[in-house]
């Protein structure tokens, strides 16, 4: 640093350690103090860079309507699953429903193939 | 995510929510250590237009490394602030290299730079003087004494040993303060003591 910088005009004795110190002191405790304030728009771009990077686990969750949507679809399946396989009294016969007499019929042509008439 | 809930929670932690999926986990983190990683570049660099971008690819690669960051191995922080020195300092060779073929003059560090720092007389007259110490020393002291973290973490920042990172610390602030002291009226701290 030029010599010259230092003369200030107003002081005429050097500083000692102490005082320096203190000084030093003073500037960091300022500065801490005073900290840089990040800019509005930085803060939104990096934001933004952070949805862009984001691994996307939870977004098909979203879609269907969060953890409340997911659980309501996977109670569903469960209960269409159990509906199918116990097959609950009281209910018609799906394979009729679906069928009819056409299957019905069916099943009598099947078992009338001759298979009966082996047995006497 | 309720702010209470985010100051409780450590960086490892808000950095596996992000890494889940947690989109609130990106504001908290940033709101945390965006401010940091922004000083810290604006204090090396005392180019407010480099330390945004410095900032913004600290954050980027912090993002970027979320979902393989394995917790415990490193603070955050200390990572984060390791990245962005050596930003700072990639910045800061090219600079020279580009001022010795392209600029005019040298890069000014001083006054026209620094002053739009703040627009503090004495936030700019301690940028000017920091500026002037040799990049070590300024990233050393800016560590020790602006973010107060302890040697052990500096040197892990700085990638050098322990003794090391002491030695660049104790030079810097030798260097800063006598400085500082040239610069005693500006600074303006003999008035309040009067006052």
């Amino acid at each position: 640093m030029p010599g010259g910088a230092q003369n200030w005009g107003t002081m005429m004795t050097d500083p000692t350690e102490d005082e320096d110190e203190a000084l030093f002191q003073a500037a960091m405790t300022a500065a801490r103090d005073a900290p840089p304030v990040v800019p509005a728009a930085l803060m939104a771009r990096v934001l933004g860079d952070a949805a862009a990077q984001q691994p996307r686990r939870w977004r098909l969750s979203a879609l269907i309507g969060g953890w409340q949507g997911l659980g309501g679809l996977v109670a569903a399946t469960c209960a269409g699953l159990w509906i199918g396989w116990s097959a609950p009294e009281g209910l018609p016969d799906p394979v009729v429903l679906m069928g009819g007499d056409a299957m019905a019929g069916s099943v009598a042509a099947f078992s009338s193939f001759g298979w009966d008439m082996e047995e006497g | 995510m309720a702010r209470d809930a985010d100051h409780s929670r450590s960086d490892d932690a808000l950095l596996r929510l992000y890494a889940a999926g947690d989109p609130a986990a990106a504001r908290a983190l940033s709101g945390r250590l965006l401010p940091r990683v922004y000083a810290q570049a604006l204090r090396l660099l005392s180019d407010p237009a480099e330390a945004e971008d410095v900032a913004q690819e600290a954050m980027m690669r912090l993002w970027r490394i979320a979902p393989k960051w394995r917790p415990g191995e490193a603070a955050v922080s200390t990572w984060l602030y390791r990245v962005t020195a050596n930003l700072c300092v990639d910045r800061l060779r090219k600079r020279r290299t580009v001022g010795l073929g392209e600029v005019a003059e040298p890069v000014d560090p001083a006054p026209s730079a620094a002053a739009r720092l703040q627009g503090a007389a004495r936030q700019a007259a301690l940028q000017d003087a920091l500026d002037r110490l040799p990049v070590r020393q300024r990233q050393a002291v800016v560590l020790r004494h602006i973010e107060g973290l302890g040697t052990g973490e500096i040197a892990e920042i700085m990638q050098i040993g322990a003794r090391a990172a002491e030695s660049l610390t104790a030079r810097g602030k030798r260097a800063l303060t006598d400085l500082l002291a040239g610069r005693r009226a500006e600074l303006g701290y003999d008035d309040d003591r009067s006052d």
